[in-house]
Protein backbone atom coordinates (compact mmCIF):
# COMPACT_ATOMS: atom_id res chain seq x y z
CA UNK A 1 0.00 0.00 0.00
CA UNK A 2 1.49 3.37 -0.92
CA UNK A 3 -0.73 5.99 -0.98
CA UNK A 4 -3.94 5.91 1.49
CA UNK A 5 -7.43 4.98 0.21
CA UNK A 6 -9.55 7.53 0.09
CA UNK A 7 -12.57 6.69 2.59
CA UNK A 8 -15.22 6.00 0.24
CA UNK A 9 -12.71 3.17 -1.83
CA UNK A 10 -11.75 1.44 1.61
CA UNK A 11 -15.28 1.36 2.72
CA UNK A 12 -16.54 -0.28 -0.55
CA UNK A 13 -13.57 -2.59 -0.28
CA UNK A 14 -14.73 -3.44 3.44
CA UNK A 15 -17.88 -4.21 2.61
CA UNK A 16 -17.05 -6.44 -0.58
CA UNK A 17 -14.29 -8.07 2.13
CA UNK A 18 -11.40 -7.22 0.05
CA UNK A 19 -9.38 -5.61 2.19
CA UNK A 20 -6.12 -7.37 3.85
CA UNK A 21 -6.01 -8.30 7.78
CA UNK A 22 -4.60 -5.38 9.12
CA UNK A 23 -6.86 -2.86 6.71
CA UNK A 24 -9.79 -4.61 7.76
CA UNK A 25 -8.96 -4.72 11.07
CA UNK A 26 -8.19 -0.80 11.32
CA UNK A 27 -11.73 -0.11 9.34
CA UNK A 28 -13.22 -2.08 12.17
CA UNK A 29 -11.37 -0.02 14.92
CA UNK A 30 -12.23 3.28 13.16
CA UNK A 31 -15.76 2.36 12.77
CA UNK A 32 -16.43 2.90 16.48
CA UNK A 33 -15.49 6.19 16.30
CA UNK A 34 -15.63 8.12 13.10
CA UNK A 35 -18.93 8.58 11.81
CA UNK A 36 -18.35 9.61 8.35
CA UNK A 37 -16.39 6.14 7.91
CA UNK A 38 -19.44 4.77 9.38
CA UNK A 39 -21.70 6.23 6.55
CA UNK A 40 -19.57 5.34 3.58
CA UNK A 41 -19.47 1.65 4.91
CA UNK A 42 -23.67 1.73 5.35
CA UNK A 43 -24.02 3.23 1.97
CA UNK A 44 -22.05 0.32 0.51
CA UNK A 45 -23.66 -2.50 2.76
CA UNK A 46 -26.95 -0.72 1.41
CA UNK A 47 -26.17 -0.19 -1.86
CA UNK A 48 -25.12 -4.08 -2.68
CA UNK A 49 -27.48 -5.66 -0.26
CA UNK A 50 -29.76 -6.54 -3.45
CA UNK A 51 -26.75 -8.92 -4.42
CA UNK A 52 -27.60 -10.98 -1.98
CA UNK A 53 -31.22 -12.01 -3.82
CA UNK A 54 -29.05 -13.64 -6.39
CA UNK A 55 -28.14 -16.38 -3.80
CA UNK A 56 -31.20 -18.94 -3.83
CA UNK A 57 -32.23 -19.76 -0.10
CA UNK A 58 -30.51 -23.01 1.53
CA UNK A 59 -32.72 -25.33 3.40
CA UNK A 60 -32.07 -24.65 7.03
CA UNK A 61 -31.03 -27.42 8.89
CA UNK A 62 -34.02 -28.24 11.93
CA UNK A 63 -31.63 -28.71 13.97
CA UNK A 64 -30.02 -24.92 14.08
CA UNK A 65 -32.60 -23.09 15.63
CA UNK A 66 -32.38 -25.21 18.69
CA UNK A 67 -28.63 -24.63 18.63
CA UNK A 68 -29.11 -21.19 18.81
CA UNK A 69 -32.12 -20.99 21.21
CA UNK A 70 -29.69 -23.19 23.62
CA UNK A 71 -26.53 -20.81 22.82
CA UNK A 72 -28.92 -18.06 23.94
CA UNK A 73 -31.15 -19.61 26.47
CA UNK A 74 -30.17 -22.53 28.22
CA UNK A 75 -32.49 -24.31 29.43
CA UNK A 76 -32.98 -24.08 33.31
CA UNK A 77 -32.03 -27.05 34.76
CA UNK A 78 -34.54 -29.11 36.86
CA UNK A 79 -35.08 -28.16 40.96
CA UNK A 80 -32.91 -30.55 42.32
CA UNK A 81 -31.99 -29.79 46.12
CA UNK A 82 -28.74 -27.77 45.90
CA UNK A 83 -25.37 -28.44 46.68
CA UNK A 84 -23.24 -26.76 46.55
CA UNK A 85 -21.56 -26.80 42.69
CA UNK A 86 -18.98 -28.87 41.85
CA UNK A 87 -16.27 -28.70 38.69
CA UNK A 88 -19.21 -30.81 37.24
CA UNK A 89 -21.84 -29.30 38.08
CA UNK A 90 -20.14 -25.37 36.70
CA UNK A 91 -18.88 -27.16 34.01
CA UNK A 92 -22.13 -28.56 32.77
CA UNK A 93 -23.59 -24.71 33.24
CA UNK A 94 -21.05 -22.87 31.74
CA UNK A 95 -20.39 -24.99 28.56
CA UNK A 96 -22.43 -24.13 25.65
CA UNK A 97 -20.35 -26.23 23.49
CA UNK A 98 -21.35 -29.78 25.19
CA UNK A 99 -25.15 -28.96 24.04
CA UNK A 100 -23.59 -30.15 21.19
CA UNK A 101 -22.10 -33.05 21.78
CA UNK A 102 -23.36 -36.65 20.98
CA UNK A 103 -24.55 -38.37 23.74
CA UNK A 104 -21.03 -40.31 24.17
CA UNK A 105 -19.50 -36.88 23.97
CA UNK A 106 -21.69 -35.60 27.16
CA UNK A 107 -20.44 -39.42 28.93
CA UNK A 108 -16.90 -39.08 28.62
CA UNK A 109 -16.53 -35.35 28.86
CA UNK A 110 -18.68 -35.68 32.59
CA UNK A 111 -16.53 -38.89 33.14
CA UNK A 112 -13.69 -36.14 32.93
CA UNK A 113 -14.56 -33.42 34.43
CA UNK A 114 -15.74 -35.76 37.48
CA UNK A 115 -12.78 -38.47 37.43
CA UNK A 116 -9.94 -36.53 36.33
CA UNK A 117 -7.32 -37.29 32.72
CA UNK A 118 -4.55 -39.40 32.84
CA UNK A 119 -2.02 -37.66 32.67
CA UNK A 120 -3.60 -34.33 34.08
CA UNK A 121 -2.55 -32.42 36.97
CA UNK A 122 -4.19 -33.57 40.43
CA UNK A 123 -2.89 -30.89 42.09
CA UNK A 124 -4.36 -27.61 40.90
CA UNK A 125 -7.55 -27.32 39.36
CA UNK A 126 -8.10 -26.08 36.20
CA UNK A 127 -9.04 -22.78 35.55
CA UNK A 128 -9.71 -23.35 31.69
CA UNK A 129 -10.99 -26.13 29.94
CA UNK A 130 -11.77 -27.27 26.50
CA UNK A 131 -13.50 -30.23 24.78
CA UNK A 132 -12.19 -30.19 21.62
CA UNK A 133 -14.83 -32.16 19.59
CA UNK A 134 -14.37 -33.46 15.40
CA UNK A 135 -16.69 -30.86 13.87
CA UNK A 136 -18.62 -33.31 11.68
CA UNK A 137 -19.98 -35.93 14.51
CA UNK A 138 -18.99 -33.69 17.57
CA UNK A 139 -16.98 -37.03 18.91
CA UNK A 140 -14.64 -35.76 21.80
CA UNK A 141 -11.00 -36.03 20.21
CA UNK A 142 -9.03 -34.11 23.01
CA UNK A 143 -8.92 -32.15 25.71
CA UNK A 144 -6.99 -29.05 27.11
CA UNK A 145 -6.96 -27.70 30.61
CA UNK A 146 -5.19 -25.23 31.71
CA UNK A 147 -4.08 -24.57 35.68
CA UNK A 148 -2.76 -21.19 34.69
CA UNK A 149 -3.48 -18.23 31.87
CA UNK A 150 -0.06 -18.95 30.39
CA UNK A 151 0.68 -22.88 30.12
CA UNK A 152 -1.95 -25.22 29.56
CA UNK A 153 -1.98 -29.04 28.66
CA UNK A 154 -3.20 -31.03 25.43
CA UNK A 155 -4.57 -34.20 26.13
CA UNK A 156 -5.58 -37.08 24.03
CA UNK A 157 -8.60 -39.02 24.61
CA UNK A 158 -7.87 -41.51 21.52
CA UNK A 159 -5.35 -42.00 18.87
CA UNK A 160 -5.84 -39.93 15.90
CA UNK A 161 -5.26 -41.91 12.37
CA UNK A 162 -3.37 -39.44 10.35
CA UNK A 163 -1.78 -40.14 6.72
CA UNK A 164 1.77 -40.25 5.70
CA UNK A 165 3.37 -36.95 5.20
CA UNK A 166 0.80 -35.47 7.63
CA UNK A 167 0.92 -33.89 10.78
CA UNK A 168 -1.33 -32.27 13.13
CA UNK A 169 -0.94 -28.50 14.76
CA UNK A 170 -2.73 -27.14 17.26
CA UNK A 171 -3.89 -23.21 17.01
CA UNK A 172 -5.86 -20.90 18.68
CA UNK A 173 -7.47 -17.91 18.54
CA UNK A 174 -8.60 -15.20 21.00
CA UNK A 175 -11.64 -13.08 20.28
CA UNK A 176 -9.80 -10.50 18.67
CA UNK A 177 -6.89 -11.64 17.64
CA UNK A 178 -6.30 -11.46 13.56
CA UNK A 179 -5.86 -14.80 13.06
CA UNK A 180 -5.32 -18.58 14.74
CA UNK A 181 -1.84 -18.87 16.19
CA UNK A 182 -0.10 -21.89 15.71
CA UNK A 183 0.90 -23.67 19.65
CA UNK A 184 2.79 -26.21 17.48
CA UNK A 185 2.23 -29.76 16.13
CA UNK A 186 0.85 -32.69 17.89
CA UNK A 187 1.98 -36.39 17.82
CA UNK A 188 -1.14 -38.67 18.01
CA UNK A 189 -2.10 -40.32 20.74
CA UNK A 190 0.03 -37.89 23.13
CA UNK A 191 -0.10 -35.60 25.70
CA UNK A 192 1.48 -32.26 24.87
CA UNK A 193 2.51 -29.43 27.27
CA UNK A 194 2.28 -25.63 25.86
CA UNK A 195 3.89 -22.59 27.42
CA UNK A 196 1.66 -19.72 26.06
CA UNK A 197 4.39 -17.15 27.01
CA UNK A 198 4.29 -14.53 23.83
CA UNK A 199 0.43 -14.84 23.97
CA UNK A 200 -2.24 -13.02 25.59
CA UNK A 201 -3.48 -14.66 28.76
CA UNK A 202 -5.80 -17.81 28.49
CA UNK A 203 -9.76 -15.87 27.92
CA UNK A 204 -12.66 -17.38 28.23
CA UNK A 205 -14.42 -18.55 24.53
CA UNK A 206 -10.89 -18.89 23.11
CA UNK A 207 -11.15 -21.18 19.91
CA UNK A 208 -8.79 -23.91 19.89
CA UNK A 209 -8.39 -26.00 16.95
CA UNK A 210 -6.29 -29.19 15.45
CA UNK A 211 -6.06 -28.96 11.85
CA UNK A 212 -4.09 -31.73 9.56
CA UNK A 213 -1.44 -29.78 7.98
CA UNK A 214 1.53 -30.99 6.10
CA UNK A 215 4.27 -32.85 7.78
CA UNK A 216 6.44 -29.74 9.31
CA UNK A 217 3.56 -27.74 9.68
CA UNK A 218 1.73 -25.53 7.67
CA UNK A 219 3.37 -22.93 5.45
CA UNK A 220 2.03 -20.02 5.79
CA UNK A 221 1.58 -19.76 9.60
CA UNK A 222 -2.24 -19.78 9.32
CA UNK A 223 -4.57 -23.26 9.14
CA UNK A 224 -4.44 -24.82 5.41
CA UNK A 225 -6.22 -27.98 6.14
CA UNK A 226 -9.16 -29.23 7.41
CA UNK A 227 -10.42 -28.88 10.84
CA UNK A 228 -10.19 -32.25 12.90
CA UNK A 229 -10.34 -30.98 15.88
CA UNK A 230 -12.40 -27.81 17.77
CA UNK A 231 -13.60 -26.29 20.90
CA UNK A 232 -13.73 -23.05 23.06
CA UNK A 233 -12.40 -22.37 26.18
CA UNK A 234 -14.50 -22.56 28.97
CA UNK A 235 -13.43 -20.70 32.40
CA UNK A 236 -14.05 -23.20 35.61
CA UNK A 237 -12.75 -21.11 38.20
CA UNK B 1 -38.25 -15.83 -5.39
CA UNK B 2 -39.08 -16.35 -1.72
CA UNK B 3 -38.68 -12.86 -1.28
CA UNK B 4 -38.47 -11.33 1.94
CA UNK B 5 -42.45 -10.24 2.95
CA UNK B 6 -41.53 -5.97 2.52
CA UNK B 7 -43.80 -5.42 4.88
CA UNK B 8 -41.55 -6.84 7.62
CA UNK B 9 -40.35 -4.27 9.86
CA UNK B 10 -36.78 -5.14 10.67
CA UNK B 11 -36.10 -2.23 12.61
CA UNK B 12 -39.19 -3.30 15.10
CA UNK B 13 -38.50 -6.60 15.00
CA UNK B 14 -34.67 -5.79 16.14
CA UNK B 15 -36.35 -3.21 19.10
CA UNK B 16 -38.13 -6.68 20.32
CA UNK B 17 -34.94 -8.50 20.15
CA UNK B 18 -33.50 -5.58 22.50
CA UNK B 19 -36.22 -5.69 24.50
CA UNK B 20 -36.26 -8.90 25.20
CA UNK B 21 -38.77 -10.67 23.01
CA UNK B 22 -37.39 -14.01 21.96
CA UNK B 23 -40.22 -14.53 19.47
CA UNK B 24 -39.28 -11.26 17.22
CA UNK B 25 -35.86 -13.05 16.78
CA UNK B 26 -37.14 -16.53 15.79
CA UNK B 27 -39.28 -14.51 13.21
CA UNK B 28 -36.49 -13.11 11.28
CA UNK B 29 -34.79 -16.60 11.50
CA UNK B 30 -37.95 -17.53 10.06
CA UNK B 31 -37.83 -14.61 6.85
CA UNK B 32 -34.27 -14.83 6.16
CA UNK B 33 -32.18 -17.97 8.19
CA UNK B 34 -32.26 -19.66 4.55
CA UNK B 35 -31.21 -16.95 2.37
CA UNK B 36 -28.36 -15.71 4.91
CA UNK B 37 -27.56 -19.66 5.14
CA UNK B 38 -27.10 -19.38 1.33
CA UNK B 39 -24.90 -16.53 1.78
CA UNK B 40 -22.41 -17.90 4.13
CA UNK B 41 -21.94 -21.23 2.08
CA UNK B 42 -21.31 -19.48 -0.79
CA UNK B 43 -18.63 -17.85 0.92
CA UNK B 44 -16.99 -20.39 3.25
CA UNK B 45 -18.14 -23.17 0.96
CA UNK B 46 -18.91 -25.57 3.72
CA UNK B 47 -21.96 -26.57 5.28
CA UNK B 48 -20.93 -27.19 8.63
CA UNK B 49 -18.93 -23.76 8.36
CA UNK B 50 -22.14 -21.90 7.05
CA UNK B 51 -23.92 -23.49 9.54
CA UNK B 52 -21.59 -22.05 12.09
CA UNK B 53 -21.56 -18.57 10.75
CA UNK B 54 -25.28 -18.27 10.69
CA UNK B 55 -25.48 -19.65 14.40
CA UNK B 56 -23.04 -16.95 15.79
CA UNK B 57 -24.73 -14.26 13.95
CA UNK B 58 -28.42 -14.74 15.18
CA UNK B 59 -26.45 -15.07 18.89
CA UNK B 60 -24.53 -11.77 17.97
CA UNK B 61 -27.32 -10.03 16.52
CA UNK B 62 -29.86 -11.41 19.51
CA UNK B 63 -26.77 -9.48 21.87
CA UNK B 64 -26.22 -6.69 19.77
CA UNK B 65 -29.74 -5.66 19.12
CA UNK B 66 -29.40 -2.85 21.21
CA UNK B 67 -26.75 -1.13 20.10
CA UNK B 68 -28.67 -1.05 16.26
CA UNK B 69 -29.27 2.72 15.18
CA UNK B 70 -31.77 2.52 12.68
CA UNK B 71 -30.23 5.93 11.58
CA UNK B 72 -27.30 4.50 10.38
CA UNK B 73 -28.90 1.97 8.23
CA UNK B 74 -31.57 -0.50 7.70
CA UNK B 75 -32.34 -3.56 10.34
CA UNK B 76 -31.95 -6.15 7.24
CA UNK B 77 -28.73 -4.72 5.73
CA UNK B 78 -27.15 -5.10 9.37
CA UNK B 79 -28.30 -8.41 9.80
CA UNK B 80 -26.88 -9.14 6.45
CA UNK B 81 -23.32 -7.58 7.09
CA UNK B 82 -23.23 -9.44 10.21
CA UNK B 83 -23.50 -12.83 8.79
CA UNK B 84 -21.18 -12.04 5.53
CA UNK B 85 -18.74 -10.28 7.80
CA UNK B 86 -18.86 -14.10 10.13
CA UNK B 87 -18.15 -15.75 6.81
CA UNK B 88 -15.39 -12.90 5.71
CA UNK B 89 -13.57 -13.83 8.58
CA UNK B 90 -14.01 -17.47 8.99
CA UNK B 91 -12.22 -17.51 5.25
CA UNK B 92 -9.05 -15.08 5.86
CA UNK B 93 -8.50 -17.16 8.88
CA UNK B 94 -8.36 -20.40 7.41
CA UNK B 95 -7.56 -21.54 3.89
CA UNK B 96 -10.27 -22.69 1.79
CA UNK B 97 -9.65 -25.75 0.45
CA UNK B 98 -12.93 -26.12 -1.41
CA UNK B 99 -12.82 -26.34 -4.95
CA UNK B 100 -14.82 -23.07 -6.28
CA UNK B 101 -18.56 -23.30 -7.72
CA UNK B 102 -18.15 -25.61 -10.40
CA UNK B 103 -20.88 -24.28 -11.80
CA UNK B 104 -18.86 -20.88 -12.08
CA UNK B 105 -16.10 -22.22 -13.43
CA UNK B 106 -18.15 -23.94 -16.06
CA UNK B 107 -19.89 -20.37 -17.48
CA UNK B 108 -16.18 -18.89 -16.90
CA UNK B 109 -14.79 -21.46 -19.33
CA UNK B 110 -17.50 -21.26 -21.60
CA UNK B 111 -17.27 -17.65 -22.05
CA UNK B 112 -14.77 -19.12 -24.60
CA UNK B 113 -13.46 -16.06 -27.45
CA UNK B 114 -14.50 -12.76 -25.16
CA UNK B 115 -10.91 -12.03 -24.00
CA UNK B 116 -12.35 -11.94 -20.11
CA UNK B 117 -14.94 -14.48 -18.98
CA UNK B 118 -18.52 -13.27 -17.72
CA UNK B 119 -19.31 -15.63 -15.12
CA UNK B 120 -22.56 -13.84 -14.26
CA UNK B 121 -24.21 -12.92 -17.84
CA UNK B 122 -26.72 -15.44 -17.72
CA UNK B 123 -27.45 -14.79 -13.74
CA UNK B 124 -27.78 -11.26 -14.41
CA UNK B 125 -30.21 -11.28 -17.43
CA UNK B 126 -32.48 -13.39 -15.23
CA UNK B 127 -32.11 -11.51 -12.07
CA UNK B 128 -34.15 -8.75 -10.63
CA UNK B 129 -35.12 -5.29 -11.33
CA UNK B 130 -33.91 -2.48 -9.54
CA UNK B 131 -31.19 0.40 -9.51
CA UNK B 132 -28.65 -1.70 -8.56
CA UNK B 133 -29.31 -4.28 -11.18
CA UNK B 134 -29.75 -1.70 -13.79
CA UNK B 135 -26.44 0.13 -13.10
CA UNK B 136 -24.53 -3.10 -12.94
CA UNK B 137 -25.94 -3.93 -16.44
CA UNK B 138 -24.11 -0.69 -17.43
CA UNK B 139 -20.78 -1.65 -16.24
CA UNK B 140 -18.31 -3.79 -18.23
CA UNK B 141 -18.43 -7.35 -17.96
CA UNK B 142 -14.86 -7.46 -16.01
CA UNK B 143 -15.80 -4.89 -13.81
CA UNK B 144 -19.03 -6.52 -12.77
CA UNK B 145 -17.62 -9.75 -12.25
CA UNK B 146 -14.88 -8.66 -10.35
CA UNK B 147 -18.03 -7.04 -7.77
CA UNK B 148 -19.54 -9.97 -8.07
CA UNK B 149 -16.96 -12.25 -7.21
CA UNK B 150 -15.56 -10.41 -4.55
CA UNK B 151 -19.06 -10.01 -2.83
CA UNK B 152 -21.14 -13.15 -3.27
CA UNK B 153 -18.39 -15.46 -3.35
CA UNK B 154 -15.64 -13.98 -0.78
CA UNK B 155 -13.02 -14.04 -3.38
CA UNK B 156 -10.23 -12.07 -2.87
CA UNK B 157 -8.15 -9.78 -5.24
CA UNK B 158 -5.71 -12.45 -5.82
CA UNK B 159 -8.52 -15.44 -6.35
CA UNK B 160 -10.71 -12.87 -8.90
CA UNK B 161 -7.35 -12.57 -11.00
CA UNK B 162 -6.72 -16.17 -11.03
CA UNK B 163 -10.52 -16.79 -12.00
CA UNK B 164 -10.68 -14.12 -14.61
CA UNK B 165 -7.43 -15.01 -16.01
CA UNK B 166 -6.13 -11.29 -15.52
CA UNK B 167 -3.04 -9.59 -13.73
CA UNK B 168 -3.88 -8.89 -10.60
CA UNK B 169 -3.01 -5.06 -10.93
CA UNK B 170 -5.46 -4.76 -13.57
CA UNK B 171 -8.11 -6.12 -11.42
CA UNK B 172 -7.90 -4.12 -8.62
CA UNK B 173 -8.63 -1.13 -10.98
CA UNK B 174 -11.49 -2.56 -12.11
CA UNK B 175 -13.01 -2.82 -8.89
CA UNK B 176 -12.13 0.65 -8.11
CA UNK B 177 -13.48 1.95 -11.20
CA UNK B 178 -16.19 -0.28 -11.06
CA UNK B 179 -17.52 0.76 -6.97
CA UNK B 180 -16.54 4.23 -8.70
CA UNK B 181 -19.40 3.96 -11.66
CA UNK B 182 -22.02 1.92 -9.44
CA UNK B 183 -21.96 5.24 -7.02
CA UNK B 184 -22.09 7.63 -9.66
CA UNK B 185 -24.95 5.41 -11.67
CA UNK B 186 -27.07 5.05 -7.84
CA UNK B 187 -26.62 8.85 -6.90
Amino acid sequence: MSDPLPQDELAGLYVLGLLDTAQRAAVERNLEHDAGLRARVIYWEERLLPLTKMVEPEPLPPTLWARIESSLWPAPRSATARTPASLAERLWDSLALWRTLAATGFAAAMLLAVVGLPGAQKTAEPKFMVVLVAPEDKAPGWVVQASTTQSLKLIPLGVTEIPQAKALQFWTKGKDWKGPVSLGLVQPGRPLDVQLKELPPLEHNQLFEITLEPEYGSPIGKPTGPILYIGRAVKVM
Amino acid sequence: MTGTPDEFDYDAALRACAAGERAALHRIYQLEGARLLAVALRIVRRRDVAEDVVHDAFVRIWEKAAGFDPTRGSGRGWIYSIVRHGALNHIRDHAREMPADETLIERVEQAGEASVPDPYEQVLLASESGQLYDCLGRLDAPKRSSILLAYLEGCTHSEIAERLATPLGTVKAWIRRGLQSLKECMA
